[in-house]
This record gives structure tokens, sequence and C-alpha cells, in this order.
């Protein structure tokens, strides 16, 4: 059988390079946790503002949430069908999304507090985001170390591959 | 170095393990795609398996179970080539006969059976790559292809037999 494949090692890495690279990641993530940050900041400011509103007022406040709402489609698209996230890079991924959670909900709750209304609503949405993007962050954390800790233990068990 | 580690670190987000993890298997699943298909799209396909594979990487829950996983992601798009091959082979029964040993291995040597291959049906044509020439188990060869270990035994043992039949065609006798 003398027949060979045409792309070399090296060639089909290259050809996987746009796949794995750093800044696709980026977006991706980036893509998911502002979206949904913009969603959930435009969809509690609509929902919590005092007062009958104009109908131009909501109209922008959908169209605003709607497009927070593609954003973070796209980036959970992204991160589930095009952009592998390594263990390592969850874990990143983890702490943006915690710290865009404790944004949001310290910006939805300055303008509740500064309003006198929707503090306690605000919170508890809030509170749920943070919730969910500490669990991910554990989660990460867990697998992460998971792998780690049987790479230790296939390097005792095969000294050689050490190097 | 063993796959498991390889894949292990490559989980972790190692470049040079995945580097390293293509390099060992590139060869082997190109093997495969190339027996299933034709030398056109053998390359084209070959690319879109290991895409699948880096992104499919992250989620891989036993990274001791690589090849038969890698196996499943390329017979997925080799089978998606080649529906309408399969759409016409038949449903056997499963059945727990043995592999039986017979003249064909000792007719035929690795690149006469390369040879032969082209002229069986899919299926059969795919447990002979996945079980001569990928060295996979029956047990592995079953997972891949999602049927039970006795319905790859009795397809083994079609294939055999198809391929006796070629060969006596040809004019070789045992």
């Amino acid at each position: 059988m003398t027949e060979e494949p045409n792309l070399s090692a090296r060639e089909l890495i290259e050809q996987l390079t746009p796949a794995l690279s750093r800044r696709r990641r980026v977006q991706a993530v980036a893509a998911l946790v502002a979206g949904l940050a913009g969603a959930v900041f435009a969809a509690t400011l609509w929902w919590s503002e005092p007062g009958p509103l104009p109908g131009r007022t909501h109209l922008a406040f959908a169209v605003l949430t709607a497009f927070c709402l593609a954003w973070t489609g796209y980036g959970g698209w992204l991160l589930t069908r095009r952009v592998p996230l390594f263990a390592t890079d969850r874990v990143v991924a983890a702490w943006l999304g915690l710290a865009a959670s404790v944004t949001t909900t310290a910006g939805l709750a300055a303008v509740a507090v500064q309003r006198g209304t929707g503090l306690a609503p605000t919170l508890a949405v809030g509170g749920l985001f943070v919730a969910a993007a500490l669990a991910l962050a554990v989660r990460a954390h867990h697998r992460r170390a998971e792998l780690l800790r049987r790479m230790h233990e296939l390097t005792r068990a095969d000294p050689a591959s050490s190097d | 170095m063993t796959d498991e580690l390889l894949v292990v670190r490559a989980q972790l987000g190692e470049r040079a393990a995945l580097a390293e993890l293509v390099a060992r298997w590139r060869v082997p699943v190109w093997t495969y795609v190339r027996r299933m298909l034709d030398a056109e799209r053998a390359d084209d396909v070959t690319q879109e398996i290991w895409l699948a594979v880096v992104r499919g990487l992250p989620r891989l829950r036993e990274p001791g179970a690589f090849a038969p996983w890698l196996f499943t992601i390329a017979r997925r798009s080799v089978t998606e080539r080649l529906r309408g091959e399969y759409a016409r082979a038949w449903e056997e029964p499963a059945t727990d006969e043995a592999v039986t040993e017979d003249a064909v291995e000792a007719m035929v040597d690795r690149a006469a059976l390369v040879s032969l291959l082209s002229g069986l049906p899919a299926p059969e044509r795919e447990i002979l790559v996945l079980f001569y020439l990928e060295d996979l188990s029956v047990e592995e060869c079953a997972r891949i292809c999602r049927i039970p270990a006795g319905t790859v035994k009795s397809r083994l043992n079609r294939a055999r037999r198809l391929l006796r039949e070629h060969l006596e065609e040809k004019g070789y006798r045992p």
C-alpha cells in the first residue's frame, strides 16, 4: 500500500489553526458574556422602569434586548459548535462570566437605588446569574483539576513521557 | 507517551499534545477514509473529520477510549458520503458466532486486501478496514459502528466469504 495522504501532519495542523486560534475563543466568550449581560441589563431596566413609557421607548428597549440576545445566541453557537474551549480556557471563561454577572448586578442595583424602587427583584435576578456563573466556575476548576490529576497519574506510570 | 496522556494534555489546552495526536493518527484516519471513499474525496473528508475531532475533544469523557471515539467521528463523515450505499445494505440478524479463521488470511496480505476492498459493499468494507487495517477489536468495531458485537462478527464472516469469492474469481486457490 504505497498511497499516502496528500497533507503532511504540519499542513493538517495549519488547516486546523483557525479553529484553535485564541482570538476566536476570546471573541466567542466575549459575544456570549457581553450579549447576556447586555440583555439582562436592558430587560431589567425596561421591566423596572417607573411609570408608563411611550411606544417608542418600548420599541427601543425591545430592539436593544433582542440585539443583545442575538449576540448571546451567536456566542453560544460558536462555543458549542465551532470553537473548542479546553479546560484552562473554560476556567478563564467562567471567571469572565462571573465578573460580568457581578458588574451587571452592581450596575442594575445602583440604578434601582437611584430610582428608589425595584432593588429586591434586581438583586434576585442578579443573584441568580452570579450563582450560575459561580457554579460554572466551580465546575470548570473541578474538571481542570481532574484532568491535571489524571495527567500526573499517567506521567508517573510512564516516566519517559514527562519530557 | 500513551494516547490517553496526549488526550488529557490536549484537553488541558496543550497545543503540542494536540499536534502530536494529529500526527500520530493522521495516517490511520486517512487510510480508513481512503478505503471507504475515492481519492478525490478522501482528503476533504479527512480534514472535515479532524476539524470535528478538535471541536469535540474538550467534551471527550473517556480519554482512554480515544481511538473508538475518533473512528466514530470518521465513520459519521464517511457515512454521510455513502448514504446511498448504506441504505442498500440489508440488516443482518445479530448472531454470536466466533470470528473464524479461514484461508483468506493465508492467501491475502494487507496490500492485496486493500486492492480487493473496493469491490465489497460499504458495511463489509468498513468492518474489514476497522478490524484488519486499523487493528481494532470486535468490541471497538461494535462501538464505532453502533451495532452489537455479534453483528460485527457475522459481518466479518460475510466480508471474508465475499473476499474469498472475489479471490477465487481472480484465480487464487487456497
